[in-house]
């Protein structure tokens, strides 16, 4: 089975690194990562991931900015895309999933564990979310 | 014509008492020598007092008016006839049968001829000056009344203001800390997955620092919650369904007390609530009441949920927002429990920001602040009191319906 190959954008490169850790250590995932956002698409056109995780607020270029330029990519534009962010509180989120629907699309507030983060991804890829 | 003869000697007597009834005041004399019966009562007099001449001359105070108001007058008059000289009453009451109470302002002068002695008196009707500087005063203890509200209100705002910029720095502050902890959070994660031979001690050591990321997760995220409130996403709700769903999420801590949850909850009813906000509303409070209840035989939370119209003008408590009137139709819920309740010295701080009885990584004291300040923004007001029957605390919160 091949692996789900998952563009880490934030402009921390701890963070980047440490989300490549703990999902290449779940066995399955395969992670990019971009910490200047400018590469954003560059980096996708290149690795085509099948889903990307972005940083909301970011210097240059920020979360909401990549998505719109990913959006208006004809190859990149299907690529569904998760928003990490440490601007909503945990009380922003309904009960069940950790997540929060914005205007911009699905957040998923930090701090986030791997757990939570895998099973975004799984339920996104699979069409639920 | 003749200059040196006077009015009475040119147009007799009589004619002194037309002068007399015609004057805008009241003029009166009283005979101080024969028991102060009245000689003299004019038009003015009659219409002031409401008593016509006829009954009132040769007549006594005592005859005319109560003993009371009587007794007032003779002793003023003994007291100017001992002194001989005039007296000015700027201000007294007269009671007449039919009238509200006039107020007069009198002039009583002693005349002594020969052997006898006359009292006049003097009176004008100052009622209608009287009683608007009465209005006047009143009007003023009001505004003074007012004043002193609003400097209240302005220190409440102040207060409000204060914690609106805890709010404000803590969103601030949120990102970059919650930045790090995320970044620790999945490190310590990374090291229970990967260190697969724990001893007693590395255990302890990533038990402790998951608990202390909750924590300070857990505090950011209140502080956070004075700031965001205005993305309010209110709905109509169903009140009890909310209700169960928040002691459903806390059935593993009541079965674990042994709590027993009593429900009393009206039929139908709905409340206009960002469900979220609401939730975490009841949460902090029944938690609270959970707390509360750690040490108690046959722990108990009782939940009450009505529709009434308000009515207690007692109720404390700053009401922001639309403000709720006596009269109009409100939801009420009451959740008590029958814990050790709160010590009278408590009572007014337990809203404070990061007041807590608590020890430190129980409570941040922050619950029932971050409830007030949602409560608030839902147009309704919070209070809470020690239960009057169950010994425990109760927490009563009012919203419009
Ligand atoms: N049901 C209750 N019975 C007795 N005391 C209570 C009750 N509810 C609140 N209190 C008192 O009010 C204080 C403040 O409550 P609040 O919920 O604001 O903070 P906390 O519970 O101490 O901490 P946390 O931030 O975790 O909620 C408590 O520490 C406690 O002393
Ligand atoms: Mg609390």
């Amino acid at each position: 089975m091949s692996k789900i190959k998952v563009l880490a954008i934030d402009d921390e490169p701890g963070a980047t690194r440490m989300m490549k850790i703990n999902l290449e250590s779940l066995g399955q995932y395969q992670v990019e990562m971009v910490n200047d956002s400018t590469q954003s698409i560059a980096t996708a056109l290149r690795f085509r991931p099948d889903i990307i995780l972005l940083d909301m607020v970011m210097p240059n270029l920020d979360g909401g900015d990549v998505k719109r330029l990913l959006q208006e990519n004809e190859e990149l534009k299907d690529i569904p895309v998760l928003f990490l962010t440490a601007l909503v509180s945990d009380s922003d989120t309904s009960s069940d999933v950790s997540l929060v629907e914005s205007g911009d699309g699905i957040m998923i507030p930090k701090p986030v564990k791997t757990e939570v983060l895998r099973s975004c991804i799984e339920q996104t890829l699979s069409g639920v979310l | 014509m003749d200059a040196g003869g006077d009015f009475s000697e040119k147009f007799g007597l009589k004619h002194y008492q037309s002068i007399l009834d015609n004057l805008p005041v009241a003029v009166f004399a009283k005979d101080a020598t024969d028991e102060f019966r009245f000689l003299l009562w004019n038009k003015k007099q009659e219409t002031i007092s409401t008593i016509p001449r006829q009954r009132a001359l040769g007549r006594t105070d005592y005859d005319l008016f109560s003993q009371e108001s009587a007794q007032y007058f003779r002793e003023m008059d003994e007291k100017i006839v001992r002194s001989g000289k005039p007296l000015e009453i700027p201000e007294e009451i007269l009671e007449t049968g039919d009238r509200d109470e006039v107020y007069l302002h009198t002039y009583k002068i002693p005349i002594f001829d020969h052997d006898r002695t006359i009292l006049v008196g003097i009176s004008e009707d100052v009622t209608e000056t009287v009683t608007n500087r009465k209005a006047l005063q009143k009007a003023s203890r009001t505004i003074q009344a007012k004043e002193q509200e609003i400097e209240k209100t302005q220190l409440q705002l102040i207060q409000i203001a204060k914690l609106e910029s805890i709010g404000q720095l803590a969103a601030g502050v949120a990102h970059e800390v919650k930045n790090p902890l995320n970044l620790i959070l999945q490190g310590v994660e990374y090291l229970d997955r990967t260190i697969t031979e724990k001893d007693e001690n590395t255990a302890f050591v990533i038990e402790e620092m998951n608990h202390a990321i909750t924590r300070a997760t857990k505090i950011i995220n209140e502080l956070v919650d004075f700031s965001t409130s205005s993305r309010f996403d209110k709905r109509e709700c169903d009140l009890a369904g909310l209700l169960d769903g928040v002691l459903l999420m806390l059935r593993h801590d009541c079965s674990r007390l042994d709590v027993q949850i009593d429900r009393d909850f009206a039929e139908g009813l709905t409340v206009h609530v960002d469900q979220a906000k609401f939730e975490q509303v009841i949460l902090n409070v029944v938690i609270n009441a959970i707390h509360a209840l750690r040490d108690v035989a046959q722990p108990r939370v009782a939940i009450t949920t009505r529709k009434s119209t308000y009515s207690d003008e007692r109720s404390e408590g700053v009401r922001t927002g639309k403000q709720i009137r006596i009269g109009d139709p409100i939801v009420e819920i009451e959740i008590g429990d029958n814990g050790a309740g709160i010590s009278p010295e408590h009572l007014d701080k337990v809203f404070d920001p990061f007041f807590t009885t608590k020890p430190t990584g129980v409570g941040t004291g922050l619950g029932l602040s971050v409830v007030r300040k949602i409560v608030e923004l839902h147009d309704g007001f919070i209070t809470i009191t020690n239960h009057p029957t169950l010994a425990g605390a109760m927490v009563k919160i009012v919203l419009p319906e």
